[in-house]
């Protein structure tokens, strides 16, 4: 490899790294198919260390080598100092990540999957709005450095997004999901069930009284929660000293039924693979066990900034440098039944999906949501849609004590799966 | 590359073609704490082909190295037939246009050395850090990109258009034990390095805010008279009105359209909200959209009735409308899609004083700090705030989050300032594509019983 030659003629360290991807897609808009699309991305990144100082540079432009080193050369002689060292080679768990089921995907099939979650929804609800988007592609990812590592992997992942709109006057419904993974799934219309049937429950509404009351979060809605955990648990903001859980490993932080994993070694999962994007073997962490704190997410420099090993979080698109990141993050079921938790709440509140997700100021924990799809419980029973509602409160406070976590957990949004968490007593602010 | 662009378009089967290039280089130096995160120089180059068929839907194909476009022009009118619509796509005709349009700027920073963007950020960095012990972390980012876009279409437009942008971004966190709360200041534009020049002024009241913010008290929630600053105004009418003119929201939609009907009253009198990508100087401003439209005013609400609303070529074409200039493109991985550039609530006719006028127990809420909208529901942070007590502005507040029905909401604005501003400040609209820069304006405006979540 001449560029790293190249490199270590003036670099201590140096890592290069070759994106290359390919993928389709197949647009709906309005229920109709209205576009499809070929994309091929190129790129190549250079990191190098340098009289103890960290450089980065990118290139989309394969052929502007030359730019790209004097680039990445420069950005050394300014840039950081940190104690960093590229990884020698390691081997790394076997996770599968590619199917050819995924990568020979025909377009009319993958028209055809659009076409049967339009169905799906337009069975339950004729006046829906649905866009769909279906993206599957082939991505090669390739790691070199001076310390002897050469790691490769080809992942290819399959996206499914779909939102529904539904306006009768001036109200108004949306809902968003979307489906990842890696290996064909055979059951890849589950989530859109689960949305129907969310539909269906949201035709009838009624309306809550503000007040104390037992609040029961579906997966969705359990984000309000994960969010600042998923701040939290990031080494940076430790590292940064602006996660409220600093210093805090070995204590216990939350209720004994809250167990957090990041797990980036399942087979065919939207966020998995064997190493991760800076050639360290991914592994399984455990982030929070049975409420006790046990470690935080790392990349490379993190980590070296803190004086620990990297926990295998490096993660980089082609225009940024390596920062740590969650891969699929897990809260792990309960023991409680779904239908025994329903059951159990006398006049609640099921939150299925909350507005403004990850705004105001998330990482200190206080967390205050509209929520866009809330039901209310009544006697056992989901009764009925609710508008107009909003919850607020604190996580670092809140989970301290969980009144249940479900056995049913479900994959949202590509990257999490979560269970049904149930608070015993928490504020519901409702509009007269 | 003209001829080679143009031999591309020549060879397309499609309807209409149109090709995008695009070239960029880009720096960025970010400071977190005491340290220095990145300094890098990056480079981005790319394109897209788009086709659309009659009969058929578009087809589009973007990549990365630009050297085969008879291959990718191909790969594009294929992926067009593929899509069988039932309704053929038109597009409503526009002018052909030739334009070549460069900028000079004033202090070019493609002449700055990377040493001196770099001692620019470390300075306005020190002063967030050093402005109190309570500040436990800073960011300072320093990001310049120029760009040269070339835009042909079958039609025979050719387009050639520099784009730099500037922007400079500080924030500051303080910590007095478990309380964290954050300020940040920003500046944005379309200039060369003297406008990021000189703002240590931003850098203190970023750091002095988040100070202050420590020792705000929660607001007590509940339902209050607001006055919302210039900067939140903007935010807020871009993204609780603003999305919903935007034609694609509208033009598949029977129910939306209802919604959203012409001559409908949305506010009171007082009330104008427009869109404007053709002012020199703003974030959201060029002569040409992404589809080669001239880019123009647009009026959306005047005197309180909804008037307009925002087009691409197929918006325009679905509903019987001419074409705004709205079509833009986060880029070469993007088609365009129908999106704002400068949107405002015109300027009115109160000052600040008979603005607090009477109001006994009022909140002043600040600048945006992240919002959401579903449709007619939105829920906005204020950065920070203020009480009104007996018509004067009083102690600092904070978790500030103003939510609620979009009419009801802009039916009760019910006084609107003399004191009309374009926000300087980075704004990003997140549609679809992820960040674009756009413009938010406004004066400050007084709004009745808003609901405010709080402790
Ligand atoms: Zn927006």
């Amino acid at each position: 490899m001449d560029i790293l030659k190249q490199l270590l003629s003036e670099a201590d360290q140096a890592e290069i790294v070759h994106v290359h991807g390919e993928s389709t897609t197949v647009g709906f808009e309005a229920n109709r198919l209205k576009r499809s699309q070929v994309e091929e991305t190129t790129g190549i990144a250079l990191r190098v260390v340098k009289d103890g100082r960290l450089g980065f540079a990118a290139s989309s432009d394969e052929t502007a080598t030359e730019r790209l080193v004097t680039n990445v050369l420069e950005s050394a002689t300014y840039g950081d100092e940190v104690r960093l060292a590229f990884p020698a080679p390691q081997s790394a768990p076997k996770v599968t990540t590619f199917d050819p089921v995924i990568s020979e995907l025909s377009i009319p099939r993958m028209v055809k999957i659009g076409q049967e979650i339009i169905e799906l929804i337009l069975e339950v609800e004729a006046d829906a709005q649905v866009n769909v988007d279906l993206t599957r592609g082939v991505d090669h990812l390739s790691i070199t450095n001076q310390a002897g590592t050469e790691v490769s992997f080809d992942r290819s992942p399959l996206s499914v997004s779909f939102d529904i709109s539904r306006i009768k006057g001036d109200d108004v419904l949306m809902m968003f999901g979307v489906v990842g993974m890696t290996v064909w799934d055979e059951d890849y219309l589950a989530p859109v069930r689960r949305l129907c049937a969310q539909l269906e429950l949201a035709k009838q509404s009624t309306s809550i009284q503000s007040g104390r009351m037992p609040v029961l979060f579906a997966p969705t809605g359990a984000l309000v929660l994960g969010l600042p955990l998923m701040l939290g648990l990031n080494g940076k903001n430790v590292y940064r000293g602006i996660s409220p859980m600093a210093r805090k490993l070995g204590q216990r932080l939350f209720d004994d039924k809250i167990t957090v994993v990041d797990d980036p070694t399942l087979d065919g999962k939207f966020s998995s693979a064997s190493y991760d994007d800076e050639g360290v073997p991914h592994r399984r962490n455990v982030l929070v066990e049975r409420g006790v704190l046990k470690s935080f997410i790392y990349g490379l420099k993190t980590a070296a900034q803190s004086g620990v090993e990297s926990t295998g979080n490096g993660s980089r698109s082609l225009f940024s440098p390596p920062s740590p990141s969650p891969t699929n993050l897990i809260f792990e079921a309960g023991e409680t039944p779904l239908a025994d938790m329903i059951a159990g709440i006398d006049q609640g509140l099921l939150v299925q999906n909350a507005l403004g997700l990850g705004q105001g100021n998330v990482i200190s924990g206080a967390f205050s949501n509209s929520l866009s799809l809330a039901y209310k419980i009544e006697k056992g029973e989901i009764v009925g849609r609710v508008k107009d509602v909003s919850i607020s409160g604190n996580v670092y406070d809140l989970l301290q004590q969980v009144a249940a976590v479900s056995r049913e957990t479900e994959w949202v949004y590509s990257s999490f799966r979560l269970p049904y968490v149930l608070l015993s007593d928490m504020n519901v602010i409702a509009k007269e | 590359m003209r001829d080679k662009i143009q031999a591309a378009l020549r060879s397309s089967k499609a309807d209409y073609t149109e090709i995008r290039l695009q070239e960029g280089e880009a720096t960025t130096i970010v400071y977190r704490g005491k340290d220095l995160e990145t300094a890098s120089a990056v480079i981005d180059v790319g394109g897209i082909v788009r086709c659309l068929c009659r009969g058929g839907g578009w087809g589009v194909s973007t990549f990365n190295d630009r050297d085969d476009l008879l291959t990718k022009v191909e790969q594009a009118c294929q992926s067009a037939q593929v899509v069988q619509s039932e309704e053929p796509i038109e597009l409503a005709p526009i002018p052909v246009s030739e334009a070549r349009i460069t900028v000079a700027l004033k202090h070019d920073f493609r002449g700055i050395s990377m040493a001196e963007k770099k001692a620019l950020s470390e300075e306005y960095n020190n002063i967030l850090l050093r402005r109190s012990n309570k500040i436990v972390d800073t960011t300072a980012i320093y990001q310049d990109a120029f760009s040269r876009v070339v835009f042909a279409n079958s039609e025979g437009t050719f387009i050639e258009e520099e784009r730099p942008m500037i922007t400079v971004y500080l924030i500051a966190v303080a910590r007095d034990g478990d309380n964290v709360q954050t300020a940040s200041e920003s500046v944005s534009g379309q200039a060369g390095f003297d406008f990021a020049q000189g703002r240590h002024e931003l850098a203190q009241a970023a750091a002095q805010r988040a100070v202050n913010l420590l020792s705000a008290e929660t607001v007590v929630g509940g339902q209050y008279t607001v006055v919302v600053n210039p900067r939140l105004a903007g935010v807020f009418v871009h993204e609780a009105f603003g999305h919903l003119s935007e034609s694609d929201f509208v033009y598949e939609n029977p129910r939306a359209q209802e919604m959203m009907s012409m001559g409908r009253r949305f506010g009171r009198d007082l009330l104008t909200v427009f869109d404007d990508g053709s002012l020199p100087g703003l974030r959201g401003t060029h002569k040409y959209d992404d589809e080669g439209t001239l880019t123009g005013r647009s009026d959306l609400i005047k005197d309180g009735i909804l008037v307009g609303r925002l087009h691409s070529r197929e918006t325009a074409a679905k509903m019987g409308e001419k074409p705004t200039g709205n079509a833009r493109a986060t880029g070469y991985r993007y088609a365009p899609i129908v999106r704002m550039t400068n949107t405002a609530i015109e300027g009115g006719t109160t000052s600040f004083e008979d603005i607090l006028g009477e109001i006994k127990l009022g909140v002043y809420a600040c600048d945006a700090y992240g919002g959401q909208t579903e449709l007619e529901s939105f829920s906005f942070s204020s950065a920070y705030a203020y009480m009104i007590r007996d018509g004067q502005v009083a102690e600092m507040v904070r978790d500030v989050i103003l939510a609620g029905n979009l009419f009801t909401t802009l039916m009760n604005i019910d006084a609107i300032g003399s004191d009309f501003e374009w926000s300087h400040s980075g704004g990003r609209c997140g549609k679809g594509q992820g960040g674009l820069p756009v413009t938010f304006g406004a004066p400050h405006i007084r709004i009745q019983k808003v609901v405010i979540g709080g402790k």
